[in-house]
């Protein structure tokens, strides 16, 4: 185990942290560069640097305001962490490829652009900080079209510098072979970084086409949409290609279509729709202006996407993208949790304890109706499906009646209500419809009711706090309720007989299946799971832990670039607070929530890992023998390089393309055997995974490929 | 049943002693001519007499009516099967089937479990006699191991140094619970701060660590009252020893010890009136749970359910073999079974039912069985109209504790059946025959008759 947790992996010796720390520079500025076309990673950003070159002037200007913004960050002790991406350092680098485009490079304008770029760095921070504050938006690059837009201004009156276009632009003997309407799409996407040539634009496309299929796809269609747009109002088709401020329909469709939304038909209509609109916007900002001299810039895609966005995200569209990576890596995600994770953020345990069986459910043909639609309806029944013993003519022969009522929520008891008497069969109280009852107050601010106790039977009070399974009393038959059996809706205030609002359960058992978090059907036979000490204990990763595996049964077919060996595993903490195995080429985020261990996502590219995910996606925190349930894994988990590319672009247009499903089942207590299928497998591939009898994994097998636990001698 | 014909009879009423009317065959006819569909004829026919019955659906039914009862009140309840109750394979199979693991105390029953393709991570070892090298296996087959004593403990240090890593234990403990006997062979003891000094010590070796406690306070328990006092003091040790040492525990194993609807020798009420139900038993020991455990934490509550899962679903079939007049008047009758079948015979009094109607006024009787010992009898006294040679006597319940302890002696020990839940039979255990009793005897040659 290594002594003290150090999340950047920082070296040890004197030279080789220098060497660290300069890397970490440069891979700053770098991602300044891709973070322009919402891509990640610093070689990118290194061949869009190289791309700038084509024009010298821009290229340095860029990369000197960049600099200077990275600078000012850091003097101004900004944490390091937060520059990483380049989010903060973008518009800079935008603000000083602009000045670039328009002034010859003198120390006079290099000293222009040093101010600019900070400037712009300044305006992005605080524009960020009150936008996503008041509005939760991000600020694109409104300040770089603010900053330059006031540059443009007062440039006009700085003579010094004014050198116009003065400068010769190369045209290569390429551009006049490119047709116009090609030869248009490829100098507006250069025009982003301001080298409008059909070399650069080229050499763009190619690095979006080779980085992300859709958002080159997006760029495209954008482009053209927009531009045709153009030319039919406009009646001049040359106009419309020969006009580069017509980048903004190429980053408003990649940002609607693949960027703030996750890519599928829907999203693509509306980044369309998003793209038409701002036709007209683009060529009246032209017009307005153009009577300053100063370019429209990047003003009709902030503007658009900014509104579009803020739409989306007041009616909570069900599409809105999270998590960061690619357009694929976004959709694969996207996709696979809505299979993982169709619950609700509301979330009770059962209130009883055993198997009991679900009589009414939301929206129950009874009494489950309007705005108490969200109930649930507990009884308990036998082997006959009846509830009762002998002909059920007595309380005492129900086998629900007097069994132990338990809390489903950590809270606050906030009404007890327990003086009714209980119904005998045949009789309801119609006045006091919920009977006997506990009102809680949940942790995260809702409320519980549960109906029905046995008269005398609450054993908590009125400001008493309850964990999950905290005994409340007994079920009964008072109220509104022909049988014995237990009610419990959820609602946003603490009133009784207040409207419901939609939850879901958490960690159950539903006719020998297990369920995470989920609302079951009517007639099904559930049980809580309560969470087995052994169990989270086992789950329970602790930051800084190692564990040693030996790989063996490498089968380069399914895990390209396993190579036999050993394999170490450390339990690492992410900014963020997420928890993640690092492999040192991978990473695995896992957590434990509400009963169940997860594998939430993988980052990196470690086969062993990608093993691991497919093997146990997903551990119910208590064991039943032969308990089965099922989960799904990202697509990019069994595919690679080409396919998997191919898999994903197919995913953005239908969306159940290839999905990965995992069937688990729990042979024994410390072994689950389970199948993985999928449309992209030949065959089902079988897995086991033994767990350690104290923490994690002993052994895990996909396939052929077997990790083995060594480090056992070291607990 | 068809009404049969009663030949009138005229009896003088004498006051001042117990009616008599009860006892006449009209009133008191107990006639069992089927086993769950299994005709009883048939069934001798066919394997025999004596022969040990089981139904399989009885044996499920009540495991599944403890589990009912427990896990309707307790969320985390799990059932091991009591092996010495009873460890004829294809009891084990359906017990095991319905879920539960197995409880074994001895290194040969643990093999049976095993060799009956349990797991060992589903095997429960518990017992005063476990030699190192079951031991050993135990832990690496990953058995839930319960110390009984201090050596054990001091076994288990030795192993896991040996083995080089730490190995997960329960501990058994004997209290008082208020009940008269109060076992203390068992474990150690929870009252004298035996329990906690072995704790202390297992925390300060480091080479184990706690996992659960394990308690078992007698057996044919009639107080419910007694499981509530042994559930708290478990539950409130368990927090004690989570706190001062940091070991938190899994699971309390309560052990076993829950009644069958038997009826012991010498009291006066019928089990039905004087054996207390599973829920009452549930509700003492999970009311206990809630109170002493710290709210929401539920660890795994272990029952050894044995006698009260099998004891109802067992029969033994006999015959009578004789009819005698005892010097006092009394009736006997000359049993194919004896002591050597029914060694529960000891402290239970039978039910015992009659394969056909038979006519005739009751009168005192006594069963003995076919030994040529004077011990050998099944029930002193019962009142039974005169019965021929030839019919079969039903005794129940017989299922715990008689297949395991009927010994070879005098007689061969009998084929054992089992009815399956569509009423079908399946033979689950021979009749012995010679080479049973002489595989392992050697003659030595100069011995050898010539």
């Amino acid at each position: 185990m290594k002594p003290t947790f150090d999340p950047r992996h920082r070296p040890a010796s004197v030279a080789d942290q220098a060497r660290h720390q300069a890397r970490v520079h440069v891979a700053a500025i770098l991602n300044s560069y891709s973070e322009v076309v919402f891509l990640k990673g610093w070689k990118l950003g290194a061949f869009i640097l190289a791309i700038t070159a084509v024009a010298p002037n821009v290229a340095v200007a860029g990369l000197v305001a960049v600099l200077a913004a990275y600078g000012f960050a850091r003097l101004i002790h900004m944490e390091p962490r937060f520059l990483e991406s380049g989010f903060y350092t973008y518009n800079p680098l935008l603000v000083g490829l602009s000045l670039g485009y328009l002034f010859k490079l003198t120390p006079l304008t290099l000293f222009f652009v040093v101010t600019a770029g900070v400037a712009a760095f300044v305006l992005t921070h605080s524009l960020f900080s009150a936008v996503w504050y008041y509005l939760r938006l991000p600020v694109l690059s409104l300040p770089f079209v603010l900053v330059s837009s006031v540059a443009y201004l007062a440039a006009g009156s700085y003579t010094n510098l004014y050198v116009g276009s003065l400068y010769p632009r190369p045209v290569a003997a390429v551009e006049a072979m490119v047709p116009l309407w090609l030869g248009g799409f490829l100098r507006s996407l250069g025009a982003i970084f301001f080298v409008p040539s059909v070399v650069a634009g080229a050499l763009l496309a190619a690095a979006l086409l080779v980085r992300s299929r859709i958002l080159f796809f997006l760029a495209v269609a954008g482009y053209y949409a927009g531009t045709l747009t153009l030319a039919a109002l406009g009646g001049s088709p040359a106009a419309a290609f020969g006009d580069l401020n017509a980048f903004n329909f190429i980053l408003i469709a990649v940002a609607m279509g693949g960027v703030f939304l996750v890519p599928s038909p829907r999203s693509y209509v509306l980044a369309l729709v998003a793209v038409l609109t701002s036709t007209v916007l683009l060529t009246s900002s032209e017009v307005f202006w153009s009577r300053w001299g100063v370019p429209v810039f990047a003003l009709p895609f902030n503007l658009v996407t900014l509104t579009f966005v803020y739409v989306l995200g007041l009616v909570e569209f069900p599409l809105m993208a999270r998590g960061s990576g690619t357009p694929e890596e976004i959709l694969d995600e996207h996709f696979t949790g809505r299979l993982r994770y169709p619950g609700s953020l509301r979330t009770l345990s059962f209130p009883f304890s055993g198997t009991w069986t679900v009589w009414q459910g939301f929206d129950g043909p009874w009494t489950h109706q309007g705005p108490w639609r969200f109930a649930y309806d507990f009884v308990l029944t036998d082997a006959r499906g009846e509830t009762h013993r002998g002909e059920g003519l007595h309380l005492e022969e129900y086998l629900a009646f007097r069994k132990p009522v338990l809390s489903p929520i950590k809270g606050r008891v906030v009404r007890v209500v327990d003086a009714y008497p209980d119904n005998p069969i045949g009789v309801t109280d119609r006045v006091n419809n919920w009977g006997n009852l506990v009102v809680l107050r949940d942790e995260r601010d809702f409320f519980v009711e549960i109906s029905h106790f046995a008269e005398g039977s609450i054993r908590v009070r009125e400001g008493e706090w309850v964990e999950r399974g905290t005994l409340l009393g007994l079920c009964g038959n008072s109220g509104y309720s022909p049988q014995p059996h237990i009610h419990v809706q959820v609602q946003a205030t603490e009133n009784v007989g207040a409207p419901t609002i939609p939850f879901s359960f958490v960690g159950f058992q539903a006719d020998g299946a297990f369920y995470a978090n989920d609302v079951p059907p009517v007639e099904s036979r559930v049980e809580s799971l309560p969470v087995e000490k052994a169990l989270e204990n086992r789950m329970g990763f602790v930051l800084d832990e190692t564990y040693r595996f030996r790989v063996e049964g490498c089968d380069a077919k399914r895990f390209p670039g396993v190579r036999e060996g050993e394999l170490e595993l450390t339990v690492r903490m992410a900014p963020d607070a997420t928890f993640y195995l690092d492999s040192g080429k991978g990473r695995l985020y896992f957590g434990a929530h509400e009963g169940t261990f997860y594998f939430y996502r993988l980052e990196g590219s470690d086969p062993c890992l990608g093993a691991l995910f497919l093997a146990l996606p997903r551990l119910p925190l208590a064991y039943r023998r032969g308990l089965a349930w099922s989960d799904h894994v990202p697509t990019g988990v069994v595919t690679s390089g080409l396919r998997r590319a191919f898999v994903r672009l197919v995913r953005s247009v239908a969306p159940r393309f290839g999905t990965v499903k995992v069937a688990l089942t729990f042979a024994e207590e410390r072994r689950v055997v389970g199948q993985v299928s999928s449309g992209l497998l030949r065959k089902a591939w079988d897995t086991q995974v033994i767990l350690h009898p104290f923490r994690g994994f002993q052994s895990v097998r996909v396939g052929t490929l077997h990790l083995e636990r060594i480090d056992e001698a070291n607990d | 049943m068809k009404a049969a014909y009663e030949k009138p009879v005229i009896l003088r009423l004498e006051t001042g002693y117990l009616n008599k009317f009860g006892s006449s065959p009209m009133y008191a006819r107990k006639v069992r001519k089927d086993i769950d569909g299994a005709a009883i004829d048939a069934l001798v026919e066919e394997f025999g007499s004596p022969l040990f019955v089981f139904s399989e659906r009885v044996m499920r039914e009540k495991y599944r009516e403890v589990h009912e009862a427990f896990a309707t009140r307790y969320p985390n309840v799990v059932q091991a099967w009591s092996y010495k109750t009873n460890y004829l394979q294809a009891v084990c199979s359906v017990f095991h089937d319905e879920g539960a693991l197995a409880e074994v105390v001895s290194e040969f029953e643990y093999d049976k479990a095993r060799k009956l393709g349990v797991p060992g991570s589903e095997i429960i070892f518990n017992g005063p006699h476990k030699p190192m090298h079951a031991l050993r296996k135990a832990v690496e087959e990953g058995a839930q191991i319960h110390v009984d004593h201090l050596d054990e403990i001091h076994d288990l240090e030795t192993l896991a140094q040996e083995l080089g890593r730490q190995i997960p234990i329960g501990m058994r403990l004997n209290m008082d619970t208020g009940i008269h006997p109060q076992w203390t062979r068992f474990g150690l003891n929870l009252d004298s701060g035996q329990a906690m000094d072995a704790v202390k010590r297992i925390h300060a070796r480091g080479h184990l660590v706690l996992k659960g406690l394990h308690a078992h306070i007698g057996t044919f328990i009639l107080e419910p009252d007694a499981y509530g006092h042994e559930v708290a003091k478990m539950a409130r040790f368990a927090g004690e020893v989570s706190e001062r040492f940091g070991f938190e525990m899994e699971y309390l194993d309560v052990g076993g010890g829950f009644p069958s609807k038997n009826k012991l020798k010498g009291t006066y009420l019928p089990p039905d009136v004087a054996v207390p139900s599973i829920d009452a038993y549930a509700e003492r020991i999970t009311d206990a749970l809630f109170e002493n455990l710290p709210p929401g934490v539920f660890p795994r509550l272990i029952l050894e359910t044995g006698r009260a899962l099998v004891d109802e679903a067992g029969f033994l079939v006999t015959t009578v073999f004789a009819t005698k007049r005892l010097p006092d008047g009394r009736r006997t009758y000359v049993a194919d079974a004896g002591l050597n079948d029914l060694f529960t015979a000891f402290w239970y009094k039978f039910n015992v039912e009659l394969d056909r109607e038979v006519q005739g006024m009751n009168e005192p009787a006594m069963i003995n069985g076919p030994l040529c010992m004077n011990i050998d009898v099944l029930d002193e006294g019962l009142l039974l109209p005169p019965l021929r040679r030839g019919t079969r006597l039903i005794f129940s319940p017989v299922g715990a504790y008689n297949v395991t302890q009927c010994m070879q002696f005098i007689e061969y020990r009998p084929a054992v059946v089992m009815v399956g839940e569509d009423g079908s039979v399946d033979l689950i255990r021979e009749r012995e025959d010679l080479t049973d009793v002489e595989r392992r005897e050697v003659l030595p040659e100069r011995l050898r008759r010539a």
